[in-house]
């Protein structure tokens, strides 16, 4: 039985070559949609699944609450981790991790007989407790886990970097040089791991938390209230309640930090979340790896879903329109003896057949496109047959459940002809068929024309976002980080040599700039409150002219001025808003002074000057409270030179050539400023680069089907063309005439679609704080590329149609 | 008693009314004749024979199949009944065109159930006895009309049935292959299979036992 079916199947394929093409492309091409977006989800919540006892293991955040905002973060202060261990049993484990703010990189340096024979930068340089490798599994292929950073000055790292240093030797016991903002240490190489599963804490070497001056200050620190700079994570006890845990978190830190935190206006709650959620569910991993989505995943897999569904539809429509071809053999089949069910199981026989096949193709598809995927979706997803027996079996469940929503309603429409009607050459397609075609056609459409408009949308935002005012100058900003002590000290040395360049506008440094992530603020209160009444302000801690250097617009007041001596002592530049949340005006705020307490001392500066907004962070962000600060260190983390030059790479050269001057030990690494702010946009534009292949996937699915059913049409009403030709219709009549049905079709989905895809583009664009309007041009344009493109699809077989002349196509009847 | 229709009567309702296709039709059938039924177009002739052939059903009447009356039983066990006792072949053959030859006579013990080892016996014994061993990889388009209304019949007598309807079975051939097929049939008749065949050709329809005269729905003489 099964093999007659199989060979029906077969010939069928055969015969109908062009309608076999459409569906089985159009079928493997969604499958692999699907296979793409299966592997890319799997990927995605496979974050720090690998853990032993994952689901016990959470990570600690502190909600900061202040008069007028409230805020999650990630961070706690230093003693809060084991002091919870301490307080409450269930916490079974604690461990703390450090990320350097404001520093991307740290320098190697290996010295062999005295001299440094190899230096280079290193990237997620993390600090952690003794207790880290206890939490979290690594996969260690030299040293041991529990007892490797149990001594200050230890460190592990991956297995490149060990490749790095030592090439195939062994890197356990060796000593390297690691120069961060730390200090300059001599680190004892206690582990070498292998980063084979995917993680938040996604370090590639990991320092003792107690070296340098980070330790010192780790065995110091007493304050639960400030410094939360510490990412803390616990492990509970098996079947510990986490929701009663956080209950009793709120007493936890009122006890240590009550007084503190009243005094300076601002109160504290903790939460919990589960590790295994960080790399989706989290709202804010901080400086750690970048952030999945759970938002993306499930846009994702719908696009999948119905890209994977537009195929189904195809070979749905195009096997109930060649039904009348297949009815004579259901009408035989059925006086020979088949019983409904066995022509319903032969039917989807057959789509199970197509789709398998198409599993065939799509899996090479998925083999081919898997490179391609991972640049755009900027993940590095390889398959492995170990790793991914579960993904195979869902693959081919996914062919089975394809095959099967496919041939349903085929499958059912076929085997309920009645043997007489079809055998005596009466079939016609019951219109309620006729109906459920169209209505399938205009789904089709509709999700492609929501995915054109989602595409225009994105684009226009994205557009929006690289043409919108920053309120300051962010071309020719080469931004060159001061990443260790040495060069920190350098900084003025290295900007009196650079500026003796004519082609170099200014040059300034400061602990951050626009566009990057920095956690730098305080609460202040103005004269007459008290700190119960602050308002929280972002700082930066600036050199003298940083505010000329990239153009902040001083609309009242001065910028810092070496003019004045006592500029570098307690005075404050703000922004506009922040003066607006003080209570003043740009004007009257000049000479006005702001306060805030710390450990009983209040501290106070006077606002000398006032800037026009601009955009500190990407704008899904509005615009907050900024302020400058003279940083009396000189502590800076990045140095910024604007230049004019027509010649960016000689200006590089010159720039190197200085640097080495200084630091001969260091690389010289360099970003451009416009380009750091761009890259606060590379998920929303990763995104609209993924959805608009997709867009062009489902478009293509769906003409491949409209063109089958245009086919189709064409050749069911050959005769009706040739008497209307006979009658005087011009071609142009005729194309008309089989395109009409068609684009009113298409008209439908553009109405259906427009509603939808205004919706859901609204939601999307709430994410930005600065966003564009949804035009009705946009509407316009994706309505007439979807008509362009379906007519385009249709008439060619009308056209083809329409050119045969009359007499033969009468004459076959 | 092969089979026996009581008061049958078939209609059609439509906006200009009821339309009589079959009225107040009896006859019995005995095992082992061979009956014609005779009658212009639109007399009803097909539409008696799709209901002996249980394809379609008397909007009025009784039919009773040894013993069984067809008109009250579900469509499962009509469909067994049916399945297990009547074979059809048609005017335009009906064969499935993207099976052999081969494959179209075996179709029915497909869907009897029948073991792979038997199902080639039998079908292998048919070639045989029609003469189209040579032939049973060959498509039905590589055929004759006659060679292929051999094909339909070989297939409707696969599984033994004790009925044969046959609908203007030489309605498409020419007057030698024509009489092929009759005669055919009368063998077949004459090793005990009823058969009941819609003809226009008095030449025909003489090959049987019995002739029925449909005239605008009803038997006539």
């Amino acid at each position: 039985m099964l093999r007659n079916y199989f060979k029906i199947a077969f010939r069928n394929l055969q015969k109908n070559k062009a309608f076999s093409f459409i569906n089985i492309l159009g079928l493997s091409v969604g499958m692999a949609c699907c296979m793409l977006i299966l592997l890319y989800v799997q990927n995605e919540i496979s974050y720090d699944k690998h853990h032993t006892r994952a689901e016990d293991m959470y990570r600690v955040g502190t909600t900061f609450v202040t008069t007028d905002q409230t805020k999650n973060m990630p961070y706690t202060p230093a003693p809060m981790a084991f002091t919870l261990k301490a307080d409450f049993p269930e916490v079974e484990q604690a461990t703390r991790v450090f990320v350097p703010f404001n520093e991307d990189k740290a320098i190697f340096k290996l010295a062999e007989n005295g001299k440094v024979s190899k230096s280079f930068y290193e990237s997620k340089g993390y600090m952690a407790d003794s207790t880290f490798f206890d939490l979290f599994s690594y996969k260690f292929i030299e040293g041991v886990p529990h007892t490797a950073l149990n001594e200050p000055n230890s460190v592990v790292v991956s297995e490149e970097i060990a490749q790095k240093l030592f090439g195939n030797q062994s890197a356990l016991n060796k000593i390297v040089h690691i120069a961060s903002s730390n200090g300059n240490i001599d680190f004892k190489i206690t582990g070498v791991f292998r980063p084979d599963k995917l993680s938040t804490i996604d370090g590639r070497f990991f320092m003792s938390l107690s070296s340098g001056e980070m330790g010192a200050y780790v065995r110091s620190a007493r304050n639960f209230a400030f410094n939360n700079m510490f990412y803390t994570f616990i492990r509970l006890q098996p079947g510990s309640n986490p929701q009663a845990l956080e209950k009793k978190l709120t007493a936890f830190i009122n006890k240590y930090a009550g007084a503190d935190m009243k005094a300076a206006g601002f109160k504290k709650k903790q939460f919990l979340e589960a590790v295994s959620d960080l790399h989706l569910k989290s709202e804010d991993n901080g400086q750690m790896a970048g952030k999945g989505s759970i938002s993306y995943v499930y846009l994702l897999t719908s696009i999948a879903i119905f890209t994977l569904l537009i195929a189904c539809i195809n070979f749905m429509n195009l096997s109930t329109a060649r039904s009348g071809k297949r009815a004579a053999e259901v009408g035989i089949r059925k006086v020979v003896g088949a019983e409904k069910a066995m022509l319903i199981s032969q039917f989807l026989g057959e789509s199970l057949l197509l789709s398998i096949l198409g599993l065939v193709i799509a899996s090479v598809l998925v083999f081919l496109f898997l490179p391609v995927f991972n640049q755009l979706a900027s993940t590095s997803i390889h398959i492995e047959v170990s790793q991914h027996v579960f993904t195979f079996l869902g693959f081919i469940a996914l062919a089975i459940i394809t095959g099967l929503i496919a041939g349903s309603y085929p499958a059912f429409y076929l085997a309920s002809f009645q043997p007489i009607k079809v055998l005596k050459g009466k079939f016609t397609n019951t219109l309620a068929a006729v109906n459920l075609r169209r209505g399938l056609v205009i789904f089709q459409f509709s999700i492609s024309i929501i995915l054109i408009l989602a595409s225009l949308v994105v684009w226009k935002q994205m557009n929006y976002l690289k043409d919108q005012s920053l309120g300051f100058k962010q071309a020719q900003q080469v931004v060159i980080p001061l990443r260790t002590k040495t060069t920190k000290s350098s900084y003025e040395a290295l900007k009196t040599e650079i500026q003796k360049n004519s082609q170099v506008v200014s040059a300034a440094a400061a602990g951050s700039y626009p566009g990057i992530f920095s956690a730098r603020d305080q609460n202040f209160y103005t004269d007459g409150k008290t700190g119960a009444e602050s308002v929280n302000v972002k700082l930066n801690d600036v050199d003298y002219n940083f505010i000329e250097t990239l153009g902040f617009k001083v609309i009242s007041g001065r910028p810092f001025s070496k003019n004045f001596a006592a500029d570098t002592n307690s005075r404050i530049v703000l922004n506009e808003k922040a003066v607006a949340a003080f209570g003043y005006t740009p004007e009257n705020v000049i000479g006005k002074r702001l306060h805030f307490d710390w450990n009983n001392e209040v501290f106070d500066y006077e606002i000398i000057g006032v800037v026009k907004d601009f955009h500190y962070e990407g704008l899904q962000q509005s615009i907050g409270r900024f302020g400058f600060l003279l940083d009396r260190n000189q502590n800076y983390n990045y140095m910024v030179v604007n230049v004019n030059t027509s010649s960016m790479e000689s200006m590089l050269q010159f720039m190197e050539t200085q640097w080495k001057k200084f630091n001969p030990e260091e690389p010289f690494e360099y970003t451009f400023m416009d380009q750091d702010f761009q890259r606060n946009y590379d998920t929303e534009q990763r995104m609209g680069t993924i959805v608009s292949y997709f867009t062009f996937i489902a478009i293509f699915i769906s003409c491949l089907g409209l063109y089958g059913l245009a086919t189709f049409t064409a050749e069911q009403r050959i005769k009706e063309i040739g008497i209307r030709k006979v009658l005087g219709a011009s071609i142009t009549n005729i194309v008309q005439l089989l395109s009409k049905d068609f684009l009113k079709l298409v008209l439908i989905a553009l109405l259906i679609a427009g509603p939808i895809a205004w919706y859901a583009m609204n939601e999307w664009l709430q994410k930005f704080a600065y966003r564009i309007e949804i035009q009705w041009w946009m509407f316009a344009i994706a309505g007439c590329m979807a008509l362009l493109i379906a007519f385009l699809t249709v008439s060619f077989q009308a056209v083809k149609a329409a050119l045969i002349n009359p007499v033969k196509s009468l004459k076959t009847e | 008693m092969l089979l026996q229709l009581n008061k049958v009567f078939k209609w059609y309702d439509s906006k200009a009314g009821r339309t009589f296709i079959l009225r107040d039709v009896n006859f019995d059938v005995q095992e082992g004749e061979f009956i014609s039924i005779m009658g212009p177009s639109g007399s009803g002739k097909s539409t008696l024979l799709h209901i002996l052939g249980m394809m379609d059903e008397p909007s009025e009447g009784e039919y009773y199949f040894i013993e069984q009356p067809v008109h009250k039983i579900r469509e499962k066990q009509r469909s067994e009944l049916y399945k297990k006792y009547i074979g059809f072949v048609f005017q335009a053959y009906h064969l499935i065109d993207e099976l052999t030859v081969y494959e179209n006579i075996e179709t029915p013990l497909l869907y009897h159930g029948m073991k792979s080892s038997e199902r080639q016996s039998l079908v292998a014994d048919i070639l045989d006895r029609f003469h189209m061993v040579g032939k049973k990889d060959l498509f039905p388009s590589q055929l004759s009309g006659g060679q292929q209304q051999l094909v339909g019949i070989a297939r409707a007598i696969i599984t033994k049935p004790k009925l044969i309807l046959a609908d203007e079975p030489t309605g498409n051939l020419n007057s030698k292959q024509g009489e092929e097929i009759m005669d055919l049939f009368k063998q077949l008749n004459q090793e005990g299979v009823t058969i009941i065949q819609v003809t226009h050709s008095e030449k025909n329809a003489a090959y049987g036992s019995r002739i029925i005269n449909l005239f605008d729905g009803r038997i006539e003489g």
